[in-house]
């Protein structure tokens, strides 16, 4: 019995130690990180060295008088002596701003360069002089590797690190669980890009989301190629649509146009969907869609496989008057017209977008080119102006503490968007941009216009227009 | 049993297959011909059928390696779909750096992948030889995630594709001119997937051979049915074994290039023939050649056959359906012998 | 032989230390060391249940997702269109799953599928469900579910927004129960059947062991305790989609546990968990945060999976029966050179 009892002891030491190591770890690497932060500051910039000898001694002594006296009656005792022992704290160091995004697996094209551009973003804003007097901002990278459960405790570590805001997370049901958990802490949520209706149903306070969400992209979709046909003299009757069935943002995205179109009395004539992360081939599917003649060929789905459908499209010889994106990543990125050359002609796409007439917008992008090598993408796009906002809120709260940035958030009037919204960012009670629309654009020539809606347009639609039938 | 004997027997299944799928086809054709339905599906019946085929041959070709590797090493290979993105990235570098054309490209990606297949084999597999079987499938997931993550890191995510200067248009091939796409009785095909499915039959026919013909061939085949039998008459073991995963690796070399003029890639774009890739080796049982490429052909079929009579995003589910009734019925594949 | 008289099995006092241990550790913890600490349950105890069919009746299953899919998805339909709480919903996912265990297995093995091809059979089974999943309207295709949320705390529906901790003891609890299971088989005439299974299915049949009956018993069973752990994801992570379900990741991360740990040991599956959990976790911290000399690794995406599929295969190569496997031989050639003394 003794040999057992010994093995067995050895075993639980074992779990302990394993135990103990798993507690120890990670804590480690957090002041491990903190300690190189702090000292790695010094060395680079001679301004926060400045900062944390003049603050301390500034505000900590300043507030706690002033604001008892003056207000004694209207707050309470505890909130006074709560936030200025949090900010004190907070505002020893720089402002840490964390964002979750798929930097690995199948959507890390995109996941890299919106993490990138939020690095950009925060780069930027330091070199003008930060927030809030000087104050500096720092980024927190996290990797949801796509998956929730990953970016559920990314978000967790992120939090505890000090994340004043967090900026994701690209996918939609990685986002459902960062909010939940920014919820729970406290912490304001920008969404960059995420496209299900349903986060948001949740009655959520600290979220927000800058991008159309799906009913707002299906919707406005329709709408747009409706008002497009009209404006060009296309009779229009008929509508396919060809989706990814698998991450549910075709699908989303694919009820609201179906149902707004049906309203507005056109026929769908059929609906073909596909797992865009098994898809060698899409002939078959335009075989399918081109036996029906359908004056319009809606699409939704990621890069890859839209590129593969408007290749076996034109290898079809499809005949429609025009192919439509829906918030589809392919027909809108510059990489679409390098990939597919001439036949990229015509292809529409309704779907969020920076505003191309916006000369700041392509001054953003240029910066971005130069600076990672990579044409800047829609996401990224959007992921930098998360980062602008959270800023300009910061600036309008006067602090840096959580609940003071939701408060500026919710209650913000961003005017200078680079984003092709009709006024400025706002967001409703649910936390939804309110200016949130897609935008129509087209490849004309080799480039990409904008060009509807018409305040916005760059260059005038053209339709029927199929680059295989002229 | 000898060569002939053996031949004879798959000879006499490949006609019973053959022979079902004709049946099914006819079947199909006539019953649906006097309906309208046939006024709207024909063609997209038709257009599966060939795509099928075309699809069904690089398939085949993906799944040979497979079923080379599995039949010999009686590994359940994870890495090989990540083998391919590797061969694709290479066709890729090749094509837009160096101007290689990527069917010229087969010849560099062949040995490249072969080299690295090889040297896999030596590092992780061999010394995993005698370890438990679920051992041996977590090294290849571990080094699936290694390459896919190598490749992130070197280019990024963002998805690189090429596009050929010929192949579109009428194309002089000599002896005669061709129009690409060519249509066919309302169906599409293009250049780039008939050249594929070409070469893909091509270097399936030449494996055969190579297993069949030469002494390695047949110590390989030794080795895959017999590994303590072919040992006693003096069959190096280790050496096949790293033969035989340098030339599975070379097969998804070659299919690299030959998807690559059709198929974007990204780090993760292997996993899509990797599933198909295993259906393929059970249904055309393991270690075999033809049942690969037959197996190759079916999966693509009923694939593409999904399409018309599925809603589409389950288009595999057929394949699936296939799969099971084929595990359950014929274990041993459809081309494979009975132990 | 002597061990087998023992009323209590030593496995059960290690396992009331391990839950003691368990029990008072997150009183140490952040909630970021909390949240971390829930995945290791959470993957220990799934690992758990695949390690009784895989490990214990041999019957390796590459399809596991199916049954963490079924799980998940009852509790969370029944949650949202029948306000069922989902304790009882955990409960019904567990019972469905084993019936989709029964008729799985029962077709697999009456067929005398086994080996490589049980792998990839449960594994088209798995992925044909998902296919079937996205297109189906009444669990929302591949839009997925929302579980509502009730705000602050509910044991009744399992949420718990302000005390966290609850959803570790919740998981911890899970993860007792199902190691008991595991155990009280174990040591159980079935559980010795199912070693004879796996060791020899002809030697075993031949000694009148019914195996078709046992082996779809091992599915069965292991398919409930995995369902038991879909149902705590859909309630923990508040979101449901077909391939958070039933995708192909959720098979592999099922295994790679128990693997790592040792497959067949009673302790494997929460030493592997306790092993890759956080070390996923540290491969991502290391490329945040490298030493100088590495500063070119830094926050290049990629690297962080590199690093861990590289230990995964050295683990798996220098320690080719799992931690506990290695920690086993280790302390026999440690008593080994005692007895020699």
């Amino acid at each position: 019995m003794m040999r057992y009892r010994k093995k067995y002891l050895a075993l639980i030491l074992v779990l302990l130690l394993a135990l103990a190591a798993c507690v120890e770890q990670p804590a480690e690497n957090n002041t491990g990180a903190a300690e190189e932060e702090t000292q790695a500051e010094p060395t680079e910039a001679p301004e926060p060295t400045e900062e944390p000898a003049e603050e301390p001694t500034e505000e900590p002594a300043e507030e706690p008088e002033e604001e008892p006296t003056e207000e004694p009656t209207e707050e309470p005792e505890e909130e006074p002596t709560e936030e200025s022992e949090e900010e004190s704290m907070a505002e020893e160091g720089p402002i840490l701003i964390g964002g979750i995004h798929p930097l690995t697996g199948a959507l890390a094209g995109d996941g890299v360069q919106m993490d990138n551009a939020i690095q950009m973003a925060i780069n930027e804003l330091n070199e003008a002089g930060g927030v809030l007097d000087g104050r500096q901002f720092e980024y927190l990278s996290a990797d949801s590797t796509g998956s929730a459960e990953v970016g559920q405790t990314e978000a967790e570590r992120l939090i505890e690190e000090g994340a004043a805001a967090l900026i994701c997370c690209f996918q939609s049901n990685v986002t459902s669980n960062v909010a939940a958990i920014a919820e729970r802490e406290g912490v304001p949520l920008v969404i960059d890009v995420a496209v299900a209706d349903s986060i948001l149903d949740q009655g959520y306070e600290y979220t927000f989301r800058l991008q159309p969400n799906a009913t707002a992209m299906g919707v406005r979709g329709v709408e747009f190629l409706q008002e497009i046909a009209e404006a060009t003299g296309t009779e229009i009757n008929t509508i396919a649509y060809l989706f990814e069935g698998t991450t549910g943002y075709g699908d989303s995205v694919r009820q609201a146009f179906v149902t707004r179109a049906e309203e507005l009395g056109y026929e769908i004539v059929d609906e073909v969907s596909y797992d865009p992360f098994n898809v060698a081939d899409l002939t078959t599917e335009m075989t399918r869609i081109n036996a029906l003649a359908p004056d319009i060929l809606a699409v939704t789905g990621y890069y890859n496989d839209g590129l593969l459908a408007a290749r076996n499209a034109e290898e079809v010889g499809l005949d429609v008057q025009a192919v439509y994106g829906v918030a589809q990543g392919t027909y809108d990125v510059p990489q679409f017209v390098e990939d597919a050359g001439d036949l990229a002609q015509c292809f529409y796409d309704s779907n969020y977008h920076w505003d191309a007439s916006n000369p700041e917008a392509l001054e953003v992008r240029e910066r971005f080119a130069e600076e990672y090598g990579e044409e800047m993408r829609t996401a990224a796009v959007l992921s930098y102006q998360a980062m602008q906002i959270i800023a300009a809120a910061i600036e309008e709260a006067g602090s840096a503490e959580p609940a003071a940035i939701r408060d500026a958030i919710s209650g913000i009037t961003y005017e200078e968007h680079i984003l092709p919204y009709e006024g400025p960012i706002e967001f409703d009670e649910t936390g939804e941009n309110v200016v949130a629309s897609p935008v129509v654009m087209q490849v004309q020539d080799g480039a990409i216009y904008q060009v509807w809606p018409q305040e916005l347009a760059e260059r005038e639609p053209i339709m029927p227009c199929v680059s295989w039938q002229q | 049993m000898t060569v002939t004997a053996l031949l004879k027997v798959h000879r006499r299944k490949l006609l019973f297959v053959l022979a079902a799928l004709l049946l099914i086809v006819w079947f199909l054709v006539n019953a649906a011909n006097i309906g309208p339905w046939w006024e709207r599906n024909g063609v997209v019946l038709r257009q599966a059928m060939v795509t099928g085929l075309l699809i069904g041959g690089v398939y085949g070709l993906v799944a040979l390696g497979l079923t080379l590797i599995f039949g010999v090493l009686d590994i359940i290979n994870f890495a090989h779909g990540a083998l391919l993105t590797v061969g694709m990235y290479i066709t890729f570098v090749l094509f837009n750096r160096y101007g290689v054309d990527p069917y010229l490209a087969i010849l560099v990606t062949v040995p490249v992948l072969f080299v690295i297949g090889a040297v896999v084999q030596r590092l992780i597999i061999h010394p995993a030889r005698n370890a438990p079987t679920h051992n041996q499938l977590l090294l290849t997931l571990g080094l699936a995630l290694f390459i896919e993550n190598l490749l992130l890191v070197i280019f990024t995510g963002t998805p690189r594709s090429i596009r050929l200067a010929y192949g579109r248009g009428p194309t002089d091939l000599g002896l005669f001119t061709m129009d690409f796409p060519l249509r066919l009785a309302g169906t599409t095909i293009t250049m780039t997937k008939l050249a594929a499915f070409l070469f893909a039959l091509l270097l399936t026919g030449l494996l055969f051979l190579l297993l069949q013909r030469t002494d390695l061939g047949k110590s390989i085949r030794a080795a895959a049915e017999d590994k303590e039998g072919a040992r006693l008459v003096g069959i190096d073991i280790d050496r096949i074994n790293l033969i035989t995963f340098g030339l599975g690796s070379a097969c998804v070399g070659a299919a690299a290039a030959l998807v690559l003029p059709f198929l974007a890639v990204d780090p993760t774009i292997g996993n899509t023939f990797n599933i198909t890739a295993f259906v393929i080796v059970v249904l055309g049982g393991m270690g075999s050649v033809p049942g690969a490429l037959l197996g190759g052909l079916v999966v693509g079929l009923t694939q593409e056959l999904g399409v018309v009579f599925l809603p589409s995003s389950t288009k595999l589910i057929g394949v699936f359906i296939v799969f099971i009734l084929a595990l359950m019925f014929r274990p041993q594949g459809l081309l494979g012998r009975r132990t | 032989m002597r061990i087998r008289r023992l009323p209590l099995h030593r496995d059960y006092l290690v396992l009331a230390l391990v839950t003691v241990v368990l029990f008072v550790a997150p009183l140490f913890m952040s909630r970021f060391l909390i949240s971390l600490a829930v995945l290791v349950l959470y993957w220990a105890h799934l690992g758990n249940a695949w390690n009784l069919m895989a490990g214990y009746a041999g019957q390796f299953s590459f399809g596991h997702a199916v049954f963490y899919g079924i799980g998940a998805y009852t509790s969370t339909v029944l949650l949202v269109d029948y306000a069922v709480s989902p304790w009882l919903g955990m409960v019904a996912g567990a019972v469905l799953a084993a019936l989709f265990g029964l008729v799985m297995g029962y077709l697999l093995f009456r067929f005398g599928i086994r080996g490589h091809f049980f792998a990839l059979g449960t594994f088209a089974i798995a992925e044909m469900v998902r296919l079937f999943a996205t297109e189906l309207e009444f669990i929302n295709t591949s839009v997925g579910i929302h579980v509502p949320l009730v705000g602050g705390d509910s044991w009744l529906r399992m949420q718990f927004e302000e005390s966290v901790i609850n959803y570790y003891y919740v998981i911890l609890a899970l993860f007792v129960i199902g190691l008991v299971v595991v155990i009280a088989v174990s040591r159980s005439r079935m559980g010795y059947y199912f070693q004879a299974i796996r060791e020899d299915e002809e030697a075993a049949a031949a000694l009148g062991v019914d195996v078709l009956r046992y082996k779809t018993l091992a599915v069965m069973l292991s398919g409930a305790l995995t369902a038991v752990g879909g149902s705590f994801f859909a309630q923990y992570f508040l979101f449901i989609d077909p391939t958070l379900a039933f995708g192909v990741s959720v098979s592999v991360q099922i295994l790679l546990r128990p693997i790592v740990g040792g497959v067949g040991t009673v302790w494997g599956p929460l030493v592997g968990a306790l092993l890759l959990t956080p070390l996923a976790e540290a491969t991502r911290a290391f490329v945040r945060t490298p030493p100088a000399f590495l500063g070119v690794i830094q926050g290049r995406a990629g690297v962080d999976v590199m690093i861990f599929g590289a230990i995964l295969i050295i683990v798996v190569l220098f320690l080719p029966h799992g931690l506990v496997g290695a920690g086993h031989s280790l302390w026999e050639r440690v008593r080994g050179a005692e007895a020699t003394r």
